[in-house]
């Protein structure tokens, strides 16, 4: 209403023709013509968030031709040292994420590692050397643990009277052998956790070789009870014994419960003996089975969770048991510059820095084959001078099972699944876009016919073509495109149908064809090109459909696999597509999940931005949208 | 109406039938792998022959039993493509197919007959398939139906929410949402499902128990394939309704209901919800087969003992199981054909212009 009230107000005076005295029908257009193309350019550049996905996929796809041109890292030969590497990524690894460094939790820890001061010990598995341990990063904990593992320590043995025996026996599992002296005494130590009312524990010893072993000490109490052996067996300059434990009991399943059991001459630091958990739960019984049963509780296991740096391992020295000499001299050619002149015999040899061999250890015996000399010499190698790496490499996705660099890998699974994508969409449409024109220009019987054929052929399940193609062809490519093609074309071909039905009885299909044009000048000169926006549109959303199969077949075992590669042309392709990396990812999902989301999160872009430029392209080629937006 | 489903009804048989056949002529004319051990291949070898697959012979000619004797490869070479013998004394027992037609004549007649799928050869040898069949189907159907009543209600409430707040922050979120999932490979989503609720949370079982573990597990284990089953699902379902639902939100019968006196609500609930879903309840049926067949991999994944994971035992390389294949495939079919006839008949039912009888 007030833009109304303003021009009502604009004086007559103030308007004027604009072309009263021009003629105008002999002058040029200043502003281009907009045409179909263009106005769906424009269209398609409006949503900025189409223009973003575009631009991503774009990115990606770039990506996955270039990357593995030009990387210098391995992705093709197997590489067993750097097997299972965590990623590391530059920049953000100074932040502590993507360092190269995984975190080992729960490792049992060696007894004898334990640091007196800090009372932390390192891990006892082999798999883990402790220089490779990122200091400061170890931390212990203790769990409870019953079971007679050397690591559990602490806690209560308990010997148990079994039903219907009221006796029962157990010995230390070697001699003890004491000097006993009245000047520096023996101690027997016993503490005793817990007993049962009506249990009696007596300690049995014998005083020579030829005596019964006999009762020294009887104990009735829970308590820490103190007995002098020489008081109870008498001055010797050798006694051998054991020490038997005797646990009698007037009422069945009468208990003795040990803390711990301990022997030292008076005044002494250490213990002579000491029975304690394990030692202490391994003690035999005397004689017979199934009187009683020796359990032990409330142990601590300890265990250490760590920072470890597998690359630092990986990289470190190595050794090769069997280098061959021939191997090994090509080798110290190559690094003549840094390892300097090798004596003939280089066992033992100081190799200077910086050269591949760090030791020769030993040689093995020649063998004569086929009138040449053989032998292998047993080295270490010092890996990363070796394999020529100068400083520790970012491997920014880790490595794979293989020891393959995967971030590599995964622009080159990308670009085979991009690969079979394109090709398989290809043949779709080619086929789609024969078949629906056939069947949309010629319509009637022709068009009925090929309707329900293709109506058929949609029905079959795609578990049916698999199951056929894989019993003819086994897995692989030919499988693959198969199944991708088999009813893949039938989307297009409706699409391309509905349009030639939509443009066929047109006047300029009918002006043509008066003037004798063929049928093919007709469908492919006149009636396609002007349904082509929505067959573009259904082809492209078909690349995204189609890699999502393959991803899938792959990954169920029937599509490509590793040590597979198929070429198209020239180019020979490796059979490793985002699906099987997916499926390796899967077996080691608990311990390196680097493995499935790197892969995972690259696919998941892929198909997003790929649906995204899809729809976008749709929206743009569909004239009905025009100024919705 | 009635020729109308009478009409789609044939035309499901005669797919059904055009595809089992198809199936079974190509897969029976593939090279056979009978069950691995000896006595395995004699009973299956038996059984062949009853069921009309094969024919057998005694050879007692002294010079062929003694060639068969010397070289089986060159002697099976003489013999039509899938067959064997058994040494017996100073015979040979020779079991032969017959013609691949009158194999199929024979399979038919069995099924149609006897309900006589034949007998695994590698899964379970000699076992009979329908059996492997029947104990596997229950998990599969349970977890998809479970599937099934999961997504729609989600799927639905989505989507109205959407194209009732169209282009606001709730709508652009559930788009995203939707965009994402419909995008995500469902072994991608389930390798996360798993990596993160039972991997890395533990909140959920790592793999689905077997079928004699009783209590919470049952119903636990659930979640996660269900949940991998249902996102794809959900969104296609939510972006169908949401797209139905903002067209007849335009349509001018709902602005005649408004200014009929009817509020917002009334509107929709009345007007707007019971037309958009027209097309939508054949979808839904439809979306059935799709849930089935993505629950393959699901299985395959989380280790669930359903008809998806034994097809793939079958089809483990050089151990084809062709008999359990078929049988397996023949109910993937039927579910799915049955379905798509379904729908075909919901639309009839639905629309009332097809009802009616209303020609296009």
């Amino acid at each position: 209403m007030q833009i109304h009230q303003k021009l009502d107000k604009v004086d007559k005076s103030s308007f004027e023709f604009v072309q009263r005295d021009h003629k105008i029908y002999d002058k040029k257009f200043e502003t281009k013509p907009i045409g179909y193309f263009k106005d769906a350019m424009i269209r398609f550049t409006k949503n900025k968030t189409n223009v973003i996905a575009s631009i991503i996929l774009f990115t990606l796809i770039m990506l996955s031709i270039f990357i593995p041109i030009f990387t210098s890292r391995n992705y093709t030969t197997l590489e067993p040292r750097l097997t299972l590497l965590p990623p590391r990524i530059p920049i953000v690894e100074r932040f502590g994420i993507f360092d190269g460094t995984r975190i080992i939790p729960g490792q049992e820890v060696d007894i004898s590692t334990i640091d007196p001061e800090t009372g932390i010990g390192l891990p006892f598995n082999t798999n883990f050397p402790h220089e490779f341990i990122i200091p400061g990063s170890v931390t212990n904990e203790s769990v409870p643990c019953t079971s007679t593992q050397e690591s559990c320590l602490g806690g209560t043995v308990r010997i148990t009277l079994r039903e219907q025996s009221l006796t029962t026996s157990y010995r230390t599992p070697t001699l003890l052998n004491f000097t006993l002296s009245q000047a520096t005494p023996h101690i027997l130590t016993i503490d005793l956790n817990d007993i049962s009312e009506t249990a009696t524990l007596n300690v049995l010893m014998r005083r020579d070789f030829v005596s019964d072993y006999e009762v020294i000490a009887s104990i009735t109490e829970a308590d820490v009870h103190t007995f002098n052996l020489v008081d109870l067996l008498g001055e010797s300059t050798f006694l051998s014994t054991e020490m038997r434990l005797q646990v009698v009991s007037t009422e069945i399943a009468g208990f003795v419960e040990f803390n711990s059991i301990d022997i030292r001459q008076q005044g002494a630091e250490d213990p002579q003996h000491r029975f304690e958990g394990r030692n202490l739960a391994l003690f035999p019984l005397v004689s017979g089975a199934g009187a009683s049963r020796i359990t032990r509780s409330d142990g601590q296991l300890l265990l250490s969770t760590f920072r470890f740096d597998p690359y630092a391992r990986a990289l470190g020295p190595w050794r090769r048991p069997t280098f061959s000499a021939e191997e090994f001299y090509a080798l110290m050619e190559a690094n003549e510059a840094t390892c300097g002149i090798v004596p003939t015999n280089p066992v033992g040899h100081n190799f200077p820095e910086g050269c591949p061999v760090l030791e020769v250890r030993g040689r093995t015996e020649s063998v004569i084959v086929g009138g040449i000399e053989r032998y292998s010499y047993d080295l270490t190698l010092d890996f990363a001078t070796f394999r020529g790496f100068d400083t520790t490499p970012f491997f920014f996705f880790g490595t794979t099972n293989g020891g393959r660099d995967l971030f590599a890998l995964t622009w080159v699974a990308l670009r085979t699944s991009l690969l079979i994508g394109v090709v398989a969409s290809a043949i779709n449409i080619s086929i789609g876009v024969v078949y629906g024109a056939i069947s949309g220009y010629y319509g009637g019987k022709v068009d009925i016919l090929m309707e329900r054929f293709s109506e058929i052929i949609a029905r079959i399940p795609f578990l049916v073509v698999l199951a056929i193609m894989v019993a003819y062809f086994g897995p692989g490519i030919t499988t693959l495109i198969v199944v991708l093609i088999v009813s893949g074309w039938i989307g297009v071909a409706s699409v391309t149908r509905t349009q030639f039905y939509r443009f066929k009885g047109r006047e300029y299909v009918l002006a043509s064809r008066t003037l004798g044009a063929k049928d093919s000048r007709l469908i492919f000169r006149h009636i396609l090109p002007n349904g082509i926006g929505t067959i573009i549109t259904a082809s492209v959303l078909m690349i995204p459909l189609v890699i999502f199969t393959e991803s899938t077949l792959s990954f169920l075992g029937f599509g490509i696999g590793h040590g597979q590669s198929f070429s198209i042309g020239p180019f020979e392709f490796s059979g490793v597509s985002i699906g099987v990396l997916l499926a390796d990812g899967r077996e080691e999902m608990l311990n390196n999940p680097h493995l499935t989301y790197f892969p995972a999160i690259i696919i998941s872009i892929l198909m997003i931005t790929f649906n995204m430029f899809g729809n976008a392209l749709r929206d743009a080629f569909n004239p009905s949208l025009r100024g919705s937006e | 109406m009635i020729r109308y489903s009478l009409i789609r009804t044939l035309w499901v048989f005669i797919i059904l039938a055009t595809v089992l056949s198809i199936n079974f002529i190509l897969l029976k004319n593939a090279p056979q792998l009978p069950p691995p051990t000896e006595e395995g291949r004699s009973i299956y070898y038996s059984r062949q022959v009853s069921d009309g697959f094969m024919t057998v012979r005694i050879e007692r000619d002294p010079d062929l039993v003694r060639e068969a004797r010397e070289s089986r490869p060159t002697f099976l070479n003489r013999l039509p493509r899938n067959s064997d013998f058994f040494h017996e004394g100073d015979q040979i027992r020779i079991f032969e197919p017959v013609p691949l037609i009158q194999q199929y004549f024979s399979w038919v007649n069995n099924i149609v007959t006897e309900w006589n799928w034949g007998v695994s050869t590698w899964v379970q040898p000699n076992v009979e398939v329908f059996e492997i069949l029947m104990s596997r189907i229950p998990v599969t159907i349970r977890l998809n139906l479970v599937a099934l009543f999961f997504y729609i209600p989600i799927g639905f409430a989505l989507g109205i929410l959407a194209a009732l707040r169209k282009n606001t922050l709730v709508d652009n979120f559930i788009s995203v949402f939707v965009m994402v999932m419909i995008s995500l490979p469902s072994f991608v989503i389930m390798t996360f499902l798993v990596l993160i609720f039972a991997f890395g949370l533990g909140w959920l079982p790592t793999s689905f128990p077997s079928s004699d573990v009783t209590g919470a597990v049952q119903y636990t284990a659930l979640v996660l394939p269900v949940l991998g089953l249902s996102f794809g699902a959900i969104a296609s379902l939510t972006r169908t309704s949401r797209a139905e639902l903002t067209e007849v939100l335009t349509s001018e019968f709902l602005l005649l209901a408004r200014t009929k006196g009817l509020s917002q609500t009334q509107a929709v609930l009345r007007h707007a919800l019971r037309n958009s879903m027209v097309p939508l309840v054949p979808g839904i049926i439809g979306s059935f087969v799709g849930l089935l067949s993505g629950s393959v991999i699901i299985e395959l994944i989380y280790a669930i003992p359903g008809t998806g994971r034994i097809f793939i035992r079958a089809m483990t390389q050089n151990q084809y199981d062709f008999n359990l294949i078929l049988a397996i495939t023949a109910f993937y079919t039927v579910v799915g054909l049955f379905a798509i006839l379904l729908v075909d008949l919901s639309y009839g039912f639905v629309d009332p212009r097809i009802r009616m009888g209303a020609r296009k």
